[in-house]
């Protein structure tokens, strides 16, 4: 395989590796379970039922598959140098993906529930580039996962690779641990985490599986003519029909409920936060019910904390802390969750160890400008009363009560610029937004990318703008922002933030 | 903004077309063809005034917009790379865009365009100068 390299890697004494062979019969697997569908598809059809015709290409299928894989399997090679990660992949368009140890962001080793079972592991190397996960391999064992993970955080400190995992081990397992969640603690988190979820499955099921339902199944009239007699509902008393929409919503949110705490109890079963202490400092998280995921995120790497909560979490105490960093959870998040459901007398020794601090002597939160809620509630009622008259007189007189609606509006959108906040201190910004969806961003200085001051032809009258925060991470679709603040203030904070910039 | 201008006369002239509006086609075609007129005869102007930008010892700051303002400061040290950047017209004019990058996830790439080419090369060879290794 050598040979194949344009250039010699600098160190000739690593070998080319490949996955684990087991990997072949996972990957396999993944691959036949897709095309399980095709195999019942053409017993049925081409196959004319008979199970001979059909075990022969089923069995046809999976030599295939597995050839294939294995063909993949054997051109798949990677070698880990001192310095960096380098994979050859690819059948006919062959791929030659160096990946240097100081760009990767964080090690993260997943577990299916399959190669649990075979005792392999999936290692993904995340670089914070553009284009989801920049190395997979999928699979090796899980000794040998844990051992470059472990070369990997040891490079930085100048540690031999050899030397590390025989005192790397215990230190993560003896230690207690930074924070972990008993069952108890995750159906807490479960119940703030009301979904839908199951209900769109279920909604999805139905409409896949029609084929099983009568034809008019969506169709209101067909309900109105089953329905054992209408005059049924309709001698019904008034509080009879009460109890029956209450008890619909009741049904409802229990299923959210529910899903809730199933979509948590999978995801978090076991969580544990650990302190890594050799090699370069980070975090590592395990957690998972079927799918085990062992992330580890050096700690040099955390951009910002972001601490979530909702009015009724908050009340009885409970913060999710997530960090922000270049890579993200897999699964579309773009944060790392570090403790998904925790007090903050839990959360700041966590915090400690990243040297963020959620409080400070001289914090004063200010408020930005109330034109941030009043000039959306005009804009609001202007819009629904054109609506309300165009329509009310035109349609309905119905329309007219319209209006209405911007009470609630208004009142949320009061509730949303009282708990929008901001505090500079000497080495931390501090962001609180949001009345239902919580967020209290603290963002050390010295993380900050660019700085934005922006105002809309809204704000410009107003003399007002909006500073946003341009940080290595979190979500391009709502970045960092202080909105609606004076010109000058926002000029000013401004010039603090850069200036602190410029003296690191 | 010319183009614009062109692409929006023409979709009203289509839409008197298919509407057939036949007897008043004035009613759409005299506001738009003044939008189309406040969009070639205005605008350009009023923007290219507010794009502006200063190159300070430690960082850029970028001004741009007409009805929504921004005003962008880039720290030096925080830039990750810089594209000099030329379009077939840009290069008619001797004039280049100058793109730089950060690690940022939000305002990740601050361009400024419509620079003389020496202008945007001396800015990048400064720039160039204060790029650190490993910020993130």
């Amino acid at each position: 395989m050598n040979d194949l390299s344009a250039s010699p890697p600098p160190d000739q004494s690593a070998p080319f590796q490949r996955l684990h062979p087991l990997s072949i019969i996972l990957r396999s697997m993944g691959t036949l379970g897709q095309n399980l569908f095709a195999i019942v598809v053409l017993h049925f059809s081409l196959l004319d039922r008979n199970f001979v015709h059909t075990g022969l290409a089923a069995a046809a299928l999976i030599a295939l598959v597995l050839g294939v894989t294995a063909l993949i399997w054997s051109r798949f090679t990677y070698q880990v140098t001192s310095k960096e990660i380098r994979i050859k992949s690819g059948l006919l368009n062959r791929n030659n993906r160096s990946i240097p140890f100081d760009r990767i962001q964080d090690v993260s080793l997943e577990q299916k529930l399959v190669s649990r079972l075979l005792g392999l592991a999936t290692v993904t190397l995340e670089t914070g580039s553009g284009g989801g996960e920049d190395g997979q391999l999928d699979a090796l064992s899980r000794v040998d996962a844990e051992a470059l993970r472990d070369t990997i955080r040891d490079y930085k400190a100048g540690l031999n690779a050899d030397a590390a995992p025989a005192e790397g081990q215990p230190t993560s397992e003896d230690q207690p641990s930074l924070f972990a969640m008993d069952n108890r603690r995750i159906s807490i988190a479960g119940l703030f985490n009301f979904s839908f979820v199951l209900l769109a499955i279920l909604g999805a099921v139905a409409q896949n599986l029609d084929f099983l339902l009568p034809n008019d199944y969506f169709d209101p009239r067909y309900w109105l003519a089953v329905l054992p007699g209408r005059e049924m509902i309709d001698g019904f008393s008034f509080w009879m029909r009460i109890a029956g929409a209450l008890a619909a919503i009741v049904a409802l949110v229990a299923v959210g409920l529910v899903s809730g705490i199933v979509r948590t109890f999978v995801r978090e079963y076991g969580f544990r936060l650990d302190k890594v202490e050799s090699g370069q400092h980070g975090f590592r998280r395990r957690r998972g019910l079927f799918t085990l995921t062992d992330l580890v995120m050096p700690i040099h790497r955390i951009q910002a904390a972001v601490l979530q909560t909702g009015p009724v979490r908050e009340h009885f105490g409970w913060h999710h802390l997530k960090f922000i960093s270049l890579a993200g959870d897999s699964g579309g998040e773009t944060d790392h969750s570090a403790a998904p459901c925790a007090t903050l007398a839990e959360i700041d020794p966590i915090l400690e160890q990243c040297a963020i601090h959620r409080t400070h002597s001289d914090l004063a939160l200010q408020q930005v400008n109330p034109a941030f809620w009043w000039r959306g509630t005009i804009i609001a009622t202007l819009l629904l009363a054109a609506i309300a008259l165009g329509n009310g007189f035109l349609v309905h007189r119905g329309f007219l009560a319209l209006p209405l609606l911007a009470l609630p509006i208004a009142a949320v959108l009061f509730l949303n610029w009282r708990h929008h906040q901001y505090a500079l201190t000497d080495s931390q910004l501090f962001i609180r937004s949001g009345w239902w969806r919580r967020r209290l961003t603290i963002l050390p200085l010295r993380k900050i990318q660019t700085v934005d001051v922006s105002q809309s032809p809204l704000a410009h009258p107003l003399g007002l703008a909006t500073v946003t925060i341009g940080i290595a991470g979190g979500t391009a679709v709502r970045p960092l922002m202080i909105r609606d603040i004076g010109l000058d203030q926002a000029m000013e904070l401004r010039a603090a933030l850069v200036s602190s910039q410029n003296r690191t | 903004m010319a183009i614009r201008s062109l692409f929006l006369l023409g979709l009203a002239g289509e839409i008197v077309l298919l509407v057939q509006l036949g007897t008043s086609p004035g009613l759409v075609l005299i506001p738009v063809a003044l939008l189309a007129l406040v969009q070639v005869l205005v605008l350009p102007g009023r923007i290219y005034r507010r794009w502006g930008y200063d190159m300070g010892d430690e960082q850029l700051r970028v001004l741009r917009g007409f009805l929504w303002r921004t005003d962008t400061i880039v720290p030096f040290n925080r830039i990750q790379h810089i594209d000099v950047a030329q379009g077939p017209l840009q290069r008619l004019f001797d004039l280049s865009t100058l793109i730089v990058h950060t690690a940022g996830t939000h305002n990740s790439i601050v361009t400024l365009p419509g620079l003389a080419t020496n202008d945007a090369e001396d800015m990048r060879e400064t720039i160039k100068g204060h790029i650190r290794q490993d910020m993130i």
